[in-house]
């Protein structure tokens, strides 16, 4: 039953998200995230005998890998060397307001409304408001033709943002799954270790091996393997899975030098099959009546994600020299979260022990996701139009044509 | 036909460049040789050591960013850099004493062609230094004329 479900979320799936950007222009992940909805075991997933979703962790976990892969392999030094130190900075300055905001927020207001135990809601919603949508600011600034100084920060604070994002919320789940705080040092610790270890030493291999497969299609096979193998080891040694994936992306990159492309092309094509997956398997965990009763959180987890990333990233950019075009928009620019962020939340459902707050926090990220993709996205064009940067790039090829 | 002769009979340039050179020089060059398609990156000895397509240096330079691009595509149109950056370091050579149809059969050109878009096939010789490069257009002008084609290639070679 749970293939047939699959197949029904993802083509449900792909018919609503592209139906509701034809017809209404809503982003795709609205479509998918309703699909979900629709399958949820309160609604037609009861006919159709699925009652858990338990079924969907080890391809939350594998497609977690991929994304990760992606995103360790999508920035290399002398790249991140030339984006800048005003996007370094700046991206630095949003992860961390984003996360203390969250973090200081829900711990003085949050926690004496749930009944989660310690700090584990306020410490993994702080981890995962650091997150953006790529896809969706790109959306923006491709529908509107911007360009200036602004969307070229912009743009590179989204390549390098999900990096620390990731790095974060791994170093998170490893000290909140051991027990107290002498044990979290240690488990942290190895934690990042092996997970480096193991994951630089599989891109050498990986790319060692990559040479004698001519085919993209072995490459694909290579590639997959490599990262569900990842995932299992970490499942059974304990260490990051997420980490090590990222590892394996950027050593694979690094070693593959200018050839990398084959290494990351046939992923890519899948990355929206992944996304389909997470945003239709948020949909299913989707509970009206969590949602209702706490619905001050998910608005407060807005709020403290919006204000924090604002102050952060305007710190950031300032403290670089950045210009005040690029310095007060930043952050609000940078509103829109998803894919990455629903992962890491369904990510927790599997975890021991967070049981209790993976089911809300999935709901709070799921609902914020539609917020930050409806209301991030009118912000994001806010902040460019504010910043004069809209239509520009029409301007620059008429001048181009003119010259 | 071994490729030294080919590269007789079917003289071409070959379109160079060096590793630090800007994207848009590699543009330049590649426009004021119309029928140029792919430039070679030699290293300070000579030796080749990248090639870089003309789709890949045209999308480099003016393809718009979508919101499809994965993130490493998006980095890599917001930092533009050098040729060295961009160029592919695996390049598929062909030796002086090679058969023209030995070339065909150990490269499966329309994998090269969906990974690299190459279209000019370098010889090089002993020090994998650049000696000149076989034009794909002349092999299938060869092969359509029916004077050069593969039939005829291997009866040149068994004889």
């Amino acid at each position: 039953m749970e293939i047939l479900l699959i197949g029904l979320l993802m083509l449900t799936g792909l018919m609503l998200g592209t139906l509701g950007s034809y017809l209404f222009r809503a982003p795709r992940v609205v479509g998918y995230i309703l699909a979900g909805v629709l399958f949820a075991p309160d609604f037609l997933g009861e006919s159709l005998g699925v009652e858990t979703t338990e079924w969907a962790q080890p391809i939350i976990a594998v497609t977690l890998g991929i994304i990760a892969y992606l995103i360790g392999g999508a920035v290399t030094a002398s790249q991140l060397r030339q984006l800048g130190w005003t996007i370094v900075t700046a991206t630095m300055g949003k992860v961390t307001g984003s996360f203390v905001a969250v973090l200081v927020g829900f711990s003085l207001f949050g926690l004496a409304v749930t009944d989660v135990p310690g700090w584990s809601l306020a410490l993994l919603l702080a981890a995962i408001a650091t997150t953006t949508a790529p896809a969706a600011i790109v959306a923006i600034i491709h529908q509107y033709r911007a360009r200036g100084p602004l969307t070229t920060t912009l743009l590179g604070m989204v390549a390098l943002d999900d990096v620390l994002a990731l790095v974060i919320f791994s170093l998170v789940l490893a000290a909140m799954e051991s027990t107290g705080f002498a044990a979290a040092i240690p488990a942290v610790i190895w934690e990042i270790i092996a997970a480096i270890g193991f994951g630089a030493a599989g891109g050498y291999v990986i790319e060692r091996i990559a040479r004698h497969l001519p085919e993209q299609e072995l490459k694909l096979v290579a590639l997959l393997g490599a990262i569900i193998l990842l995932t299992g080891l970490a499942k059974a040694w304990h260490f990051s899975p997420l980490l090590a994936a990222m590892a394996l992306g950027f050593s694979t990159r690094l070693f593959a030098g200018a050839h990398s492309e084959p290494l990351f092309r046939p992923l890519e094509q899948l990355q929206e099959v992944v996304f389909v997956l997470f945003f239709t398997v948020a949909g299913l965990h989707f509970a009206p009546a969590v949602v209702l009763s706490h619905a001050w959180l998910i608005i407060m987890y807005f709020l403290l994600r919006a204000g924090g990333q604002i102050v952060g990233a305007m710190v950031g950019a300032r403290l670089a020299g950045a210009p005040r075009v690029v310095s007060h928009n930043v952050g609000l620019v940078m509103l829109p979260q998803g894919g990455i962020a629903i992962g890491m939340a369904l990510m927790l459902t599997n975890v021991p022990n967070l049981e209790a707050s993976a089911l809300l926090i999935v709901n709070i990220v799921t609902a914020t996701t539609l917020l930050t993709e409806t209301l991030g996205a009118v912000a994001t064009r806010f902040g460019l139009a504010r910043a004069g940067e809209l239509g520009q790039a029409t301007e620059t090829n008429k001048m181009r044509g003119a010259t | 036909m071994k490729t030294r002769e080919w590269l007789n009979a079917h003289p071409v340039k070959a379109l160079t460049v060096a590793g630090d050179c800007s994207l848009q020089d590699a543009a330049r060059l590649l426009l004021d040789d119309p029928e140029g398609r792919d430039l070679f990156v030699l290293d300070a000895e000579g030796q080749v050591c990248g090639h870089l397509g003309f789709w890949h240096v045209a999308t480099l330079l003016l393809a718009e960013l979508r919101p499809t691009h994965s993130l490493r595509e998006l980095v890599e149109r917001i930092t533009l850099g050098s040729v060295a950056d961009h160029m592919d370091d695996h390049v598929m050579c062909a030796g002086v004493d090679d058969h023209i149809n030995d070339i065909l059969y150990q490269h499966d050109l329309f994998q090269q062609h969906v990974e690299r878009r190459v279209e000019d096939i370098p010889v090089v010789d002993e020090q994998h230094r650049l000696l000149g490069v076989i034009r794909l257009s002349d092999l299938l002008r060869d092969a359509i004329a029916g004077n050069d084609s593969p039939k005829t290639l291997n009866a040149s070679r068994t004889e």
